[in-house]
């Protein structure tokens, strides 16, 4: 890894101008081209330390991956049925989605969705879809939707 | 017994007998039909005349069926999020009959709105050359002509980006047909003879869309009912 460093203020300055810039080019269908944002530093870095094959571990794994790594303070989840809601605070991309809102956009990704996302569907072969992000007090509540298999329609 | 219609009128006709059609007969479609469809795609316009566009004619029913489960299941998981955030129920606030709400809802979230490509006699997949700067503009001016020649010809056709829309989609599509890197899929369109002409979807009045000189100012005045 480089030791180079710089500054979050200008990382997230970068991310919120990207993702600015893919909201005026492609609208509300910007969401869902970003789906896979992430999905390297989750081979590298989540994949190889889920050991089982069940949903709710495989959460424990990502959440413990985001604390580890420093990407977020605190991550708590509740599953119920097809819904999964997820409450990240403390994520270092949160001034991204705050800029946004203020400019009337709906934040429309987000990296610990993302790898939760990439991690069932990687594991389990279960369609995820990233249904909300909500910015309220500093924290990203999240809303995911699980579903059972991918359909065959058959 | 053909009718006779000058040249707007024949484009008007075209034009608003278009329709999305999602079921179709057991008939195919002539190889005919099929050159005469693509031959009006190939003349859209295309800035720099690049021409970006690529086409996969799909008849093969086990990649159909691969090509609808993709849709359906797309569409399905999309409809569905918008469900449990409640912004389709505000989609469809004004539809007061409950049976119908709900067949509406079942529809979108199951999937079935797309599910039917699989049923389509052809499915023309568009692709675009990522290395031209109008892709998007130009294929889908090249999938409005195709849609235009389908139904001069009696056909009919329904234009589908579900399966591709969701780049984890697209890349499963891509996989399936075998699609290089250089490559986007854009759409597909499915062809074939309607079993069914729906209704026309009701269209936003002109009095709301256009503006004169700047944003804001009605061009046409409000017509009364």
């Amino acid at each position: 890894m480089s030791e180079r460093q710089v500054s979050l203020d200008y990382v997230n300055s970068i991310v919120h101008d990207l993702q600015k810039a893919f909201w005026d080019e492609r609208g509300k269908g910007a969401r869902f081209r970003v789906t896979t944002v992430g999905r390297d530093y989750f081979l590298s870095k989540c994949l190889p330390r889920i050991q089982r094959k069940e949903v709710e571990p495989i959460i424990e794994v990502i959440k413990q991956v985001l604390r580890e790594e420093g990407l977020v303070a605190e991550v708590s989840h509740q599953l119920e049925e097809k819904l999964l809601r997820v409450q990240v605070r403390g994520c270092l991309h949160v001034p991204v989605e705050q800029r946004l809102v203020a400019k009337g956009v709906e934040p429309f990704t987000c990296i610990p969705a993302n790898l939760i996302v990439l991690a069932i569907e990687e594991v389990l072969d279960r369609p995820v879809e990233l249904a909300e992000i909500r910015v309220e007090d500093g924290a990203c509540n999240l809303l995911l939707v699980v579903f059972d298999s991918r359909p065959t329609f058959e | 017994m053909s009718e006779l219609y000058t040249l707007v009128q024949a484009v008007e006709k075209v034009i608003q007998d278009r329709r999305s059609i999602r079921q179709y007969t057991e008939e195919p479609v002539s190889e005919e039909e099929l050159q005469m469809i693509l031959e009006a795609a190939r003349q859209a316009p295309s800035g720099e005349n690049a021409q970006p566009w690529r086409f996969i004619i799909v008849k093969d029913p086990e990649t159909r069926k691969r090509m609808g489960a993709i849709a359906g299941g797309g569409s399905g998981r999309r409809f569905t999020a918008e469900f449990v955030t409640q912004k389709m129920q505000e989609r469809f606030a004004s539809l007061e009959d409950e049976a119908k709400r709900k067949a509406a809802f079942e529809k979108l979230t199951s999937g079935q709105v797309s599910a039917f490509l699989a049923e389509a006699p052809v499915s023309i997949v568009v692709c675009g050359r990522k290395d031209v700067w109008d892709l998007p503009y130009d294929t889908s001016a090249a999938i409005e002509n195709m849609l235009l020649m389908v139904t001069a010809l009696g056909l009919g056709a329904c234009w589908v980006i579900a399966p591709c829309i969701d780049i984890r989609d697209e890349e499963r599509l891509k996989d399936l047909l075998g699609v290089p890197e250089g490559l986007k899929i854009v759409s597909i369109v499915a062809v074939g003879h309607p079993a069914r002409y729906p209704r026309p979807r009701p269209r936003i009045p002109l009095h709301e869309l256009v503006y004169r000189e700047k944003w804001g100012v009605p061009y046409y005045e409000k017509k009364e009912e």
